[in-house]
């Protein structure tokens, strides 16, 4: 499954039902822009939802509804709800992850730098965009919950293989790896992180009180 | 069940003349429906009919973006309720959800195998009726009671792996059906 680089099935159609965490939406959504074929499962997703929704016994409006609506179609729309990136955005990001500011890169390792991506959370599940130079590893890391990562630029190999942009992947605390940059330029993700990166052996225990991702 | 009418074709005279009848008839057969889904998803019911209304406002005031070659009348309300209630619950990935429904202006590949026009809504019916009943069932709750794939799994007493093994292999299924049958090729 993870092979083929994409959200599983049952993730795409939580998507399209709209029950995601805000974190993980934000990561799928960014993987439905890089790899629009994506888009077939989703579509199917509103399509079961359409068939759902024509099959639900009705429930009646308040009385009068019909004809309220009615009166209401000629007001003028309201404001178009405003577009603009906010302050801290960056606008060279794929589109969904120009509706957020960004918090400042932040150090976490040779070549390793990481940013959060304010708003999206999920009790501690956030998203953090992650940039990691040529050549260079993250820490060796397993997960304390889900992580779900989307290439943005550039690429990186784990045990599965290489990842690149558009390719999603999820780990979770079975897994362990140590994703290596592969790519000349940088490697650019995102990521949806539920719970801390717990980084094991002595030299993990060392550097947590520093490294908190 | 009255005989599906061409709600498709009632957005599009929507979209071409203004047509308040062709509103009328969208309204009186959908905001109903949209008011039970949204209920049998959690919201109070006064929250439920104000976000009725609301969607079959946006209806008529996007009706210029519907496109019968991407998606039924239904899908497409019901992606608009979707974004209504997300909306509602001022949830930060609002303004994400309302990207996929905005014109595509970079046009993907059509899925348009599985996309297709007025019988779509139906087909897909179809196709979820030769679902085996455990497949139907957890596809249809991760659609209902905002239910996480542990809530179903809580629910219904199933291992996890158990519920999304389900939902994967019921959506495998139910695309294979649509593409055999619209010969479409993935």
């Amino acid at each position: 499954m993870s092979l083929r680089r994409q959200p599983s099935e049952e993730r795409l159609l939580a998507y399209a039902a709209g029950t995601l965490s805000p974190p993980e939406a934000v990561v799928v959504a960014t993987h439905l822009t890089l790899r629009p074929e994506t888009r077939a499962w989703t579509a199917l997703g509103h399509a079961i939802g359409g068939a759902l929704l024509e099959d639900l016994e009705p429930l009646a409006l308040d009385g009068g509804a019909s004809e309220a609506v009615l009166a209401r179609l000629d007001a003028s729309a309201p404001p178009v709800v405003e577009t603009a990136a906010p302050k801290g955005a960056d606008a060279s990001l794929p589109a969904p992850l120009r509706h957020f500011p960004l918090g400042p890169w932040r150090w976490l390792g040779p070549g390793v730098h990481v940013r959060d991506v304010l708003g999206p959370r999920d009790g501690d599940c956030r998203v953090i965009l992650l940039r990691i130079a040529p050549g260079q590893c993250t820490p060796r890391h397993t997960h304390g919950g889900v992580e779900l990562t989307c290439v943005i630029s550039g690429a990186y190999a784990t045990e599965d293989g290489v990842f690149s942009p558009g390719d999603f992947e999820e780990a979770d605390a079975n897994v362990t790896h140590q994703p290596r940059v592969v790519s000349a330029e940088p490697c650019l993700c995102v990521a949806a992180l539920d719970g801390q990166i717990v980084l094991p052996g002595r030299l993990g225990r060392l550097l947590r009180p520093f490294v908190r991702l | 069940m009255t005989a599906p009418r061409d709600f498709n074709a009632c957005i599009a005279r929507i979209a071409a003349q203004q047509d308040r009848e062709a509103f009328a008839a969208l309204f009186d057969y959908y905001a109903p429906r949209v008011k039970a889904l949204l209920v049998r998803s959690g919201s109070p019911p006064s929250a439920a009919e104000e976000l009725a209304q609301e969607t079959l406002l946006t209806v008529w005031r996007k009706a210029h973006l519907f496109d019968q070659g991407r998606a039924s009348a239904a899908a497409w309300i019901f992606t608009i309720a979707r974004n209504l209630r997300i909306d509602s619950l001022r949830r930060a990935d609002r303004a994400v959800y309302a990207e996929d429904f905005a014109p595509e202006a970079e046009d993907p590949p059509q899925p348009d195998a599985i996309l297709n026009g007025a019988q779509e809504a139906e087909r897909v019916r179809a196709a979820m009726r030769t679902l085996n009943p455990d497949q139907a069932q957890a596809i249809e709750m991760a659609f209902f009671h905002e239910q996480t794939h542990t809530q179903i799994s809580d629910a219904l007493g199933v291992p996890l792996g158990t519920i999304k093994a389900r939902i994967r292999f019921g959506m495998m299924k139910l695309r294979a059906i649509i593409e055999r049958e619209t010969g479409g090729v993935a």
